[in-house]
């Protein structure tokens, strides 16, 4: 459940280390599930990198710690809440993803998301 | 499909039941119920906790090694699916089975064995702890219990009084 104000890590090398959620894109919506694009701002970011603080940044959910449900009825969760950043043609802007990310993210067609992330759950 | 086994309790997790929690290095838990993943979120140890299987293996109280243990290990290779292959395993299984039960009850009758005759000498122990509880319903009157605890006293004092002369006696003849 990703609202405005959510902070989450930050699950990839581009620098930034922390953004907090500032919109859900897509219609409407009362809060951001996994999969969901989100715009954010960097609140924490390593130095020397390209991202830097306070950069607007669109991400996509990749880890919530709130259970989601799976059409087979298994109910799954993680650790935290975790995004990686993305460009505006949904590709990532670094070069790792660090971290399990759902497999909604491939159902969601972020397919070099789920290439570069060590384990799709 | 496959039915998992619980992380905190070891019982089977059947399809669409209980939680799946991944940490951060993907190490994936699963868990049967709330109450199993509710535990684990309090960091409670399952070798700790009475009800888990773990805590009966490490006391045991089950059977922990055995041979029969090995057939139910995760194999991540996909076989072919072969008819005959597919009878003889289910022949097998119901075959280890019946051998894992056996074993298990051995292991229980063994483990009772002397359990009978402990549970009655504790009862004793704790009856004579306690004789005057067993004195009649009636005794809720002060009065009445009163003199019930004193002819229980009395007699008492008397067996020991008795007791103490026989053993006095005994050991005049031990002396003689």
């Amino acid at each position: 459940m990703i609202y405005p104000q959510t902070m989450l890590t930050v699950a990839d090398n581009t620098g930034a280390k922390k953004i907090m959620c500032i919109r859900v894109l897509g219609g409407n919506r009362k809060y951001g599930k996994i999969g969901d694009t989100i715009i954010g701002v960097v609140k924490e970011a390593l130095p020397n990198m390209p991202i830097k603080k306070s950069d607007i940044v669109r991400a996509v959910v990749v880890r919530t710690s709130k259970t989601i449900r799976r059409a087979d009825g298994m109910y799954i969760r993680f650790d935290d809440n975790a995004a990686v950043i993305v460009n505006t043609e949904n590709n990532p802007r670094g070069t790792r993803v660090f971290g399990p990310v759902a497999r909604e993210i491939r159902d969601k067609n972020f397919s070099k998301i789920v290439s570069l992330a060590p384990e799709v759950l | 499909m496959r039915i998992e086994k619980c992380y905190f309790c070891s019982s089977p997790c059947y399809p669409g039941h209980g939680i799946m929690f991944v940490r951060n290095d993907s190490k994936t838990f699963r868990f049967c119920r709330s109450k199993c993943h509710r535990n684990f979120n309090k960091k409670r140890n399952p070798r700790k906790v009475a009800w888990t299987k773990a805590y009966r293996k490490t006391r045991g109280k089950e059977l922990a090694v055995d041979s029969t243990f090995e057939f139910e290990k995760r194999r991540n290779r996909p076989t072919k699916y072969d008819r005959n292959l597919m009878g003889k395993t289910i022949m097998a299984m119901q075959r280890v089975q019946s051998i894992k039960e056996a074993r298990e009850g051995r292991f229980h009758a063994n483990r009772m064995k002397d359990a009978k005759a402990e549970k009655v000498k504790v009862a004793r122990v704790e009856i004579e702890k306690h004789a005057e509880v067993l004195a009649p319903a009636v005794a809720r009157r002060e009065e009445v219990m009163q003199n019930v605890l004193d002819s229980a006293r009395a007699r008492i004092a008397t067996r020991r009084v008795t007791k103490e002369r026989a053993v006095a006696r005994g050991s005049q003849n031990m002396e003689e």
